[in-house]
């Protein structure tokens, strides 16, 4: 346990060599809140509701959803997994007593403390601007619920993005081709853009079967109270059951990757 | 008893044959062609504790690939493996905390921090008691005098310093066995030097197992008694340095300085000229007929002097891995 503290230490510093790219980063993530709160300020121009939304409650949960997307999205490993395997760093893990995997997640954790700490200041800014009226459940059972579901979506993105990363075993050339599928998906169907209980219900209850609504949207609509507890746990469960259909999956693809590695380089 | 057995190890590849040109990799994306790369073809050889072993061969000889399987990184195809006792592609932790792998152009050391930080996450990741860890980092900054660049970026040091900090982050949980792929590849001649002197007082003061490849023929020469060289996959000779000249040349050198200017064509009775540039002429010889040869230049030639030596071994590696006969 102590090498990996040590790991999240020494990433800590790491990230803070990188202030320019980090600033830069978090000016996109208000940026990206900045234009759908404008999409959707044009959208509500002629009318109070839409699909069952009000603007305020529209606005609570555009606020919400980058606070969590700074949290469950920032995933560095995303970026450098994929390089690192096909350049063959990866043999400076192989060969010590650590495990990769669990290394790249602490390091993913390193950086979400750092965006976190970053998105609440946004967020205030932004509350501040726009004063949208955010509803939060008062339910302690309902914020134990939805902090787990957070954890659960944690875990079940960084699983995501390993598994598009591991075709890189197979196929060196191809960081990226799989890992932009995810991210794709991540944008449109977690809830990042607009709350997806504005689809249509059978397109809604169709997306209960993949991994992404987990990610961002069941967290968030527990925690502002949308959801009954019952609801919630039922969520948490499915959650659960998708982080531990992708764990496995992971365990077999990356272990067959490993046998197939070739250690490029020399 | 050994600490490394190898016996019989086959590696082999499978590659990609691509045609050149575009419509070579159109054709590519359709149907590949795939031929099996013979890295190492059955290759045995056993090493003792505290043997300082020199890996020579070759680019693509098989040399980093016995190393990458040795260290766990490459499942082999065939073969037995056993290092510490251990099969090395188990990866166990307990294997791992006994060894390490130094490759000349991989780093491991954090490149935006400076180098302490990345022996502080060895420490951390070797679990190294604190007061060796001190001991054993005290000990490695003196032998490589870096004290004054343990707190600037990694990025900010001249690559000599860097080698020697991957040297230190290498050695930081006193491994039993070491491995090093070309320490010294893109250094200057002094920082060589350097390195092969540390290497060699660290294999003394440690007695831990090193097994060293190198492109430089110095590097071997002045560390390493026992060498293995290995060439296409296969081992061409396992033993002492000294005996290479035994085994593999068949020939001598004479070296001939002339007081007077000599007619080539005469010479080349002698034996084949490798060089002849008056009043100077290297000849190589047979090595049974040595003494003859030597005996017909002083009553034929007006010689000044004359030198009798077994060839360079740089030569003699050369001439093996080409296939061509010396003399």
């Amino acid at each position: 346990m102590r090498k990996y503290l040590t790991v999240f230490a020494v990433d800590w510093q790491n990230q803070f060599i990188y202030r320019l790219n980090f600033f830069l980063w978090r000016f996109r993530n208000v940026l990206r809140v900045l234009m759908t709160y404008f999409l959707w300020t044009s959208i509500f121009a002629y009318r109070t509701t839409v699909f069952g939304y009000t603007r305020e409650q529209i606005m609570a949960y555009l606020l919400l959803v980058i606070f969590l997307y700074g949290f469950v999205g920032s995933c560095p490993s995303n970026d450098n997994v994929g390089g690192e395997v096909s350049s063959g760093a990866l043999n400076n893990f192989l060969v010590k007593p650590i495990g990769y995997l669990r290394y790249w997640f602490t390091r993913d954790l390193s950086s979400k403390l750092l965006n976190t700490v970053f998105a609440v200041g946004e967020i205030s800014l932004l509350w501040f601007i726009f004063r949208p009226a955010l509803v939060f459940s008062s339910q302690p059972l309902i914020i134990f619920l939805g902090i787990l579901m957070l954890a659960s979506a944690v875990v079940i993105f960084y699983l995501l993005g390993k598994l598009a990363i591991s075709i890189v075993f197979w196929a060196p050339e191809n960081t990226w081709g799989l890992m932009f599928m995810v991210l794709v998906f991540t944008e449109i169907l977690t809830g990042l853009i607009f709350p997806l209980d504005i689809l249509p219900s059978h397109i809604f209850t169709a997306l209960q079967f993949t991994p992404f609504p987990y990610l961002l949207y069941f967290p968030l609509v527990t925690f502002i109270g949308r959801l009954s507890p019952q609801l919630s746990f039922q969520y948490l469960l499915q959650s659960l059951i998708w982080l531990g259909i992708l764990y496995s999956l992971l365990r077999k693809v990356w272990s067959a990757g490993l046998k197939n590695y070739s250690a490029y380089g020399g | 008893m050994p600490v490394i057995e190898v016996h019989n190890l086959k590696k082999y590849y499978k590659v990609h044959q691509k045609e050149p040109g575009l419509a070579g990799s159109i054709k590519s994306l359709f149907s590949r062609k795939y031929y099996d790369a013979k890295a190492v073809d059955g290759v045995s050889f056993e090493i003792d504790a505290g043997e300082l072993v020199g890996f020579i061969g070759p680019n693509g000889a098989g040399k980093t690939t016995t190393l990458k399987v040795l260290s766990g990184l490459l499942y082999p195809t065939a073969g037995h493996v056993s290092v510490l006792g251990y099969t090395p592609w188990d990866r166990k932790p307990a294997f791992q905390k006994q060894f390490s792998l130094v490759m000349g152009q991989k780093n491991q050391l954090w490149w935006d921090l400076p180098a302490m930080e990345s022996f502080i996450l060895n420490k951390e990741i070797y679990e190294v008691p604190k007061e060796q860890f001190q001991k054993t980092l005290d000990e490695l900054v003196e032998l490589l005098e870096v004290r004054d660049f343990l707190k600037v970026q990694v990025r900010k040091l001249s690559l000599g310093q860097r080698m020697k900090m991957e040297l230190i982050a290498a050695l930081i949980h006193s491994p039993k066995i070491l491995f090093l792929d070309e320490p010294t590849i893109g250094l200057d001649v002094v920082m060589q030097k350097k390195m092969r002197d540390f290497i060699k007082e660290y294999n003394h003061r440690s007695n831990s197992t090193i097994i060293l490849t190198s492109h430089y023929m110095d590097d071997v020469k002045e560390l390493c008694e026992r060498v293995i060289i290995i060439d296409k996959g296969k081992l061409l000779f396992d033993g002492a340095l000294s005996e290479i000249i035994k085994k593999f040349a068949n020939h001598k050198v004479l070296t001939v300085v002339f007081s007077e200017p000599v007619d080539e064509e005469k010479l080349k009775n002698i034996g084949q000229i490798k060089e002849f540039d008056y009043p100077k002429a290297i000849i190589s010889v047979r090595r049974s007929a040595t003494s003859l040869a030597a005996a017909e230049l002083l009553q034929r030639f007006p010689v000044a002097d004359l030198n009798i030596e077994e060839p360079q071994i740089e030569d003699i590696i050369r001439e093996v891995f080409t296939g061509k006969d010396l003399a």
